[in-house]
């Protein structure tokens, strides 16, 4: 593979108003059209929160809970203080009528009815400013959402909701009634064609499992009472309860509309109508590799459920599957996400199911996916230091027997548990997982750890891990307590005690937990995949050249730091793609290459000539600044190594670039340099090309002291175009009875390998330029840091060594070259490149000398001979070879600290600490559990039992007086 | 069956070995074959990596195979690592049918002699062999006139041995087998062509690489011995290996 990513690179922490957006599955930039930015002055939306205390508007079904209020255009969240008992997520158009109720001095609440009728109620406890600059936001932002028409979108929507049906099936008559009172604005416009709801191939290919085992009839009548009360879909208020029935398990019919509910792809599917289907249009008849990938594995993705034994199901996975790689061409297609979105497609339309599949691989389980994986590494070495927390002993015994947490648990995460577990029971871990987040997925993971706690401290290896955890799944449907006297207990499933063990015991992790774990292993992480990627990159090279794989494996630093300064354009796939032959292996990804100006970035890494160096004193510091270069050489330089001519380089085409010149003796060197600059490759060099050739050995020698090399350069001109014009065919001019150089255009073969060679050894400088320091010019050690660090401890020097960071840095040299000029100390100047001559001279002269305008005049003829003068008055300063072998940046600068970019390793020692949940008191654990109320009757009750046992204390947050206010605000009037 | 198996510290011998190969060239298929004895048109796709053992009779000796099937994604790729450290032995499996799935074969291969266990043992297998056969006469269970046909393939002439060259059935053929031989040869591989729906050349692969496997070096338990390595010249191992082929066809019996 030779691609070579720097995407690990550019992650960000999201911040506060992201998570709070990620917190309510609100999607990113909610779609202003620039016509509401006019109309409103300012585009940008407001967003405000404000403390709040909300009541359900229905007396006795629900307590009051104080949380925050969240005005995010167009959405008004909600959530209970302990950020888990009460929330909702209501897009503003759903709200039909907002009151201002009629209270006790001083109490501030607001009604609201959504569209079929609900009324919730919130008191904002702010102060009163507050509270008034909330409420003229809100009635902004629900003039917009009206304004855009998404009110009237509303019904329509809703309809494709399985909830309604049952919600009225069950005699709501008066819902659809009584929003009929409240929504004016619908009525002109004609109703929206009946949409049937949306639903899965389950439908049609029935759902897995027994219905009847599954109480299917019971959990449908306690979500039908649940929803009516407490809205549904769009309107959906999360109350204990909801958290609850979910974890028993969804119904199936109702799945669909509850899992992209809770995971909030709802809002997405609602705020862009028809947009699969567009994708579904853009993608026909279009190929991708991803494509391939995924025909690939059409057969292969539940292959035992019916409906991918069927045609219908195989075309609604593949249009899926397709829509979402076109729509997000980073992640394309990774397997595992077959089984993701077969497993979806049974209960939820294509449609949701595209939504849904974006929302799991971007905010979910971000990053699972991608082409480096690194998501998934990541949470499995977050895993792995929660299992180090919570489970020390297994940890240890894993570590003692070298066997890797991973092996099972990667595809746990990857594939939701729904290719390790019989899928009823992972349909379940999904359900609550959708409800409750990622942290699940690790609840779980503890939780089956510790249940096979004893077992676990007796497995040798790897395979016997995998065995045991393979044995545990398929005895899920087994009784816990088999030999338990009590029937309740006996009743207890192995999965049913797992989901208790891992919401009960495993509460502490949270969001929280997971964030901050991620926080701590992301660097870890990224700095394993990256050697990793580096190891293979340099291993897939068709040929290292001369270099050893360190070598090899420098220049892949160098590129690679440079493709994060610069990174080069998206690589266009299906162009190289076409391009590429049948046998150079087309099923290969594309290939990373560099343009030219991530090529300067590199060449500057390793090539002295690329840079410019200014040594900067001002008194406090010595330092060294460094810049790329830019000259028409190292253009020439970049066309030069495009054997290819793709006008690009590929990592190969920069070690063979290097390989070309970096071994070379002096006779080669000559010739490389020849070559260089012989444009069309005839074996000439036309007279245009002796000039560049002459500019460019300017600029290579452009900070050089003295005038030594200077000198060299013109008798080389001189040189060349007499040696030039003597070797051709001698023509005698008719008026003058000159001979020579006007015979041939500037562009004409004038100058051959052998005359070139001959001019370059007339001289003793540009011999030994080419004899070593050409080939010594590029280096294949890191370029040392730039601090020379204050010598004088002064005041800087103590700052300095308190604020050294990378973003500091640049902040403090300037604050040190601001003094240093102030006090007159501020110098600068560049360092050379070759080194040779030390003599200083003054250096404007040699400024001028590289300045365009010295060296486009017509060289040919008198200019050079003043050049010539020039050197002949110069002194030539060439230090003892003694002195200088060694000599050069890296070696001048080898006291100076190289330190290399910092590290984050996260240092592990904080897992010392053991949580009170330690597998020793395992057994204790288990017998609480029988202690649960579980009933053997059968239909709803034993529904009810199981979402008993999930109940946990719920905090409303709210004194007593603060109940009794919220109560009486039900049966408070509206404000006049 | 855990139990049983690491709980009797008989004469068995472990043997990691980890399977490796582009996706969907059948490497789950090629287990399932070894371990179980059958065949599932639709497997699911690996995720991470399944394990799977199974113990191989060889003379008196009893090797107990544990295998780490990998996926085969590119993007999987990084994870390999993690199943491949510390094997003694590793398949490699390419699609007869798919010519770039012998370029994933040859990266891994390289992989494998750079990362992994020096000492360790890798058999290229070219599957779905089936795909390429005229139907009738070679799934007729007779895989011995392939076996001739590999030792002297030079000498067979067409018309001597119609059934087995046909002109028609090899057109889905990318991969000839000559090329794939030449590599294995060039690279010190043992090399088979198999089919997991047939059944051709399974048992062979975990055979032969049975007998190649040091037994004494993993019963020794040392590893490293950088020297043994050395021996991996590949074409003299690899005639004796073809011919041994021919006459320890069952060895495996588990
Ligand atoms: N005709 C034929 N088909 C085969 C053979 N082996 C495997 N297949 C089919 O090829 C497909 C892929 O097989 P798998 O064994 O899952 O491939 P894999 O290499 O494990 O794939 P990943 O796990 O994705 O890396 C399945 O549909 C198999 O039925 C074979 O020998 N002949
Ligand atoms: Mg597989």
């Amino acid at each position: 593979m030779s691609t070579i990513s720097t995407q690990l690179r550019n992650f960000k922490e999201p911040t506060k108003d992201q998570l709070t957006h990620v917190f309510f599955s609100i999607p990113e930039a909610p779609p202003v059209p620039a016509k509401d930015k006019e109309k409103h002055g300012s585009g940008e939306v407001e967003t405000m929160e404000i403390n709040a205390i909300l009541s359900l508007g229905a007396q006795g079904v629900e307590d009051s809970y104080a949380g925050k209020l969240y005005l995010l255009p167009p959405y008004l969240a909600f959530s209970s203080l302990d950020r888990k008992s009460v929330r909702f997520t209501l897009p503003l158009s759903t709200v039909r009528r907002v009151e201002r109720l009629n209270a006790r001095a001083g109490v501030y609440a607001l009604s609201l009815s959504t569209w079929h009728g609900m009324k919730i109620i919130v008191q904002l406890t702010s102060l009163r400013p507050t509270a008034d600059l909330f409420c003229s936001l809100l009635r902004e932002a629900l003039k917009v959402e009206l304004q855009r028409g998404q009110m009237k979108a509303v019904k329509g929507f809703v309809k494709t909701c399985y909830s309604e049906g049952l919600v009225s099936a069950s005699g709501v008559s008066e819902n659809e009634r009584e929003d009929g009172s409240l929504i004016t604005e619908t009525k002109d416009g004609s109703p929206p064609p009946e949409v049937e709801f949306h639903g899965g191939l389950g439908l049609q290919f029935k759902f897995p499992g027994d219905p009847k085992k599954l109480r299917e009839a019971s959990k449908i009548k306690l979500w039908t009472t649940y929803l009516k009360n407490h809205g549904r879909n769009l309107t959906l208020l999360r109350y204990p309860q909801c958290t609850r029935l979910v974890q028993v398990g969804l119904p199936n019919r109702l799945r669909a509309e509850m899992w992209e509910t809770l995971s909030g792809s709802i809002y997405l599917r609602y705020s862009n109508p028809g947009v699969y289907h567009q994708v579904l249009l853009d993608i026909e008849g279009k190929s991708s590799t991803s494509f391939e990938d995924i025909e690939k594995d059409l057969h292969r993705s539940l292959p035992e459920y019916a409906g991918y034994q069927a045609d219908e199901g195989i075309s609604a996975l593949r249009r899926v599957l397709q829509a979402y790689s076109n729509r997000n061409p980073e992640v394309g297609y990774c397997q595992a996400m077959n089984i993701l979105a077969a497993a979806i497609l049974i209960y939820m339309s294509e449609e949701q199911a595209f939504w849904l599949l974006e929302v799991l691989c971007d905010r979910l389980l971000p990053g699972y996916y991608s082409t480096t994986m690194h998501g998934t590494l990541l949470d499995q070495r977050v895993f792995e230091s929660l299992v180090a927390r919570c489970l020390p002993m297994i940890s240890d015994h894993f570590q003692e027997v070298d066997v890797q947490l991973s092996v099972a648990s990667l595809p746990w995460f990857l594939s939701l548990y729904i290719n390790s577990m019989p899928m009823v029971f992972a349909f379940r871990i999904v359900d609550c997982f959708f409800c409750m987040g990622p942290k699940v997925l690790f609840q779980v993971g503890l939780a089956i750890l510790k249940i096979n706690g004893e077992k676990l401290l007796q497995i040798q290896d790897d395979g016997g891990f995998l065995n045991l955890m393979r044995e545990y799944f398929a005895s899920l449907g087994d009784s816990a307590h088999p030999e338990s006297a009590d029937p309740r207990a006996r009743a207890i499933t192995r999965f049913q005690e797992l989901l208790l063990i891992s919401f009960r015991e495993f509460a502490v992790i949270t969001d929280d937990t997971i964030l901050s774990e991620r926080r701590k292993y992301r660097n870890e992480i990224v700095n394993s995949i990256e050697s990793f990627n580096k190891r293979s990159a340099v291993r897939n090279l068709k040929t290292l050249g001369r270099f050893t794989k360190d070598q090899a494996g420098f220049i892949y630093d160098a590129l690679y730091k440079a493709m994060c300064e610069v990174p080069p354009p998206p690589t266009a796939a299906p162009l190289p793609l076409l391009l590429t032959t049948a046998n150079e292996g087309n099923q290969e990804r594309v290939e990373t290459r560099i343009g030219l100006q991530t090529f300067r970035v590199f060449l500057s890494e390793i090539l002295t000539w690329a840079r410019n160096e200014r040594i900067v004193i001002n008194g406090f510091q010595q330092r060294i600044d460094r810049e790329v270069a830019e000259h028409e050489l190292i253009v020439r330089l970049f066309y030069f190594w495009d054997e290819s001519c793709k006008g690009s380089l590929s990592f190969q085409d920069l070690v063979y670039g290097l390989d070309g010149v970096m071994f070379n003796d002096l006779m080669e060197n000559i010739e490389w340099f020849f070559n260089l600059h012989d444009k069309n490759k005839d074996g000439y060099l036309t007279k245009d090309e002796v000039l560049t050739l002459s500019e460019s050995f300017l600029f290579i020698f452009r900070y050089e002291i003295g005038d030594a090399y200077l000198g060299a350069v013109s008798k080389f001109m001189t040189n060349a175009f007499e040696y030039g014009d003597s070797l051709l065919p001698h023509q005698t001019d008719g008026e003058t009875g000159e001979t020579g150089p006007q015979q041939i255009g500037h562009n004409q073969p004038y100058l051959n390998l052998a005359t070139f060679r001959m001019v370059v050894l007339a001289d003793e400088v540009l011999e030994s330029f080419f004899e070593t320091d050409l080939s010594a010019s590029f280096r294949l050690d890191p370029v040392p840091d730039l601090e020379l660090p204050p010598a004088s401890s002064g005041f800087l020097g103590d700052l300095w060594s308190n604020i050294a960071t990378q973003d500091n840095k640049k902040i403090f040299h300037k604050l040190s070259d601001e003094l240093g000029k102030t006090i007159g100390k501020h110098q600068i100047l560049y360092r050379p490149i070759i080194g040779r001559l030390t003599k200083l001279e003054e250096p404007t002269a040699r400024e001028s000398l590289i300045s365009p305008s010295s060296i486009k005049t017509p060289l040919s003829g008198g200019s050079s001979d003043t050049l010539a003068a020039s050197n002949s008055s110069s002194t030539l300063v060439v230090d003892a070879l003694s002195n200088q072998d060694n000599d050069g940046p890296s070696s001048a600068l080898a006291s100076a600290a190289f330190s290399p970019m910092p590290h984050f390793r996260a240092v592990n020692a904080a897992f010392m600490e053991r949580t009170p949940f330690a597998i020793d008191d395992a057994g204790d654990d288990d017998d609480d559990d029988s202690d649960l109320e579980m009933i053997d009757v059968d239909n709803d009750d034993q529904v009810m039992d199981e979402v008993d046992a999930f109940l946990e204390a719920h905090d409303s947050g709210l004194s007593e007086a603060d109940k009794e206010l919220a109560k009486d605000l039900l049966n408070a009037s509206p404000v006049k | 069956m855990t139990d049983a198996a690491s709980g009797s510290v008989d004469r068995s011998v472990q043997v990691k070995l980890v399977l490796l190969g582009e996706a969907a060239v059948g490497k789950s298929s090629v287990v399932l074959r070894f371990v179980s004895n059958e065949f599932q048109a639709n497997k699911e796709p690996t995720i991470g990596a399944a394990f799977l053992t199974q113990k191989c009779r060889l003379e008196d000796r009893v090797l107990r195979y544990e295998i780490w099937d990998t996926a085969g994604q590119e993007r999987f790729h990084s994870l390999a690592p993690m199943y491949y450290r510390n094997a003694q032995a590793a398949v490699v499996v390419y699609d007869v049918t798919k010519a770039t799935s012998l370029e994933k074969a040859k990266s891994w291969v390289k992989e494998l002699q750079r990362q992994a266990n020096p000492n360790i043992v890798i058999a290229l297998a070219g599957n779905k062999v089936d795909l390429v056969q005229t139907s009738p006469s070679s799934s007729g269970s007779s895989p011995s006139p392939e076996s001739e046909d590999e030792a002297d393939d030079a000498t067979a002439t067409p018309g001597e041995a119609p059934s087995a060259s046909g002109g028609e059935p090899e057109s889905l053929r990318q991969v000839p087998r000559e090329e794939a031989q030449a590599y294995a040869t060039e690279a010190g591989l043992l090399f088979f062509e198999t089919s997991a729906k047939t059944g051709e050349g399974i048992v062979e692969i975990f055979t032969e690489i049975a007998k190649k496997i040091p037994i004494e070096h993993i019963l020794a338990s040392t590893r490293g011995s950088a020297g043994r390595s050395a021996g991996r010249v590949g074409g003299a191992r690899q005639e004796v290996n073809l011919e041994e082929q021919q006459s320890k066809k069952d060895a495996c019996n588990c």
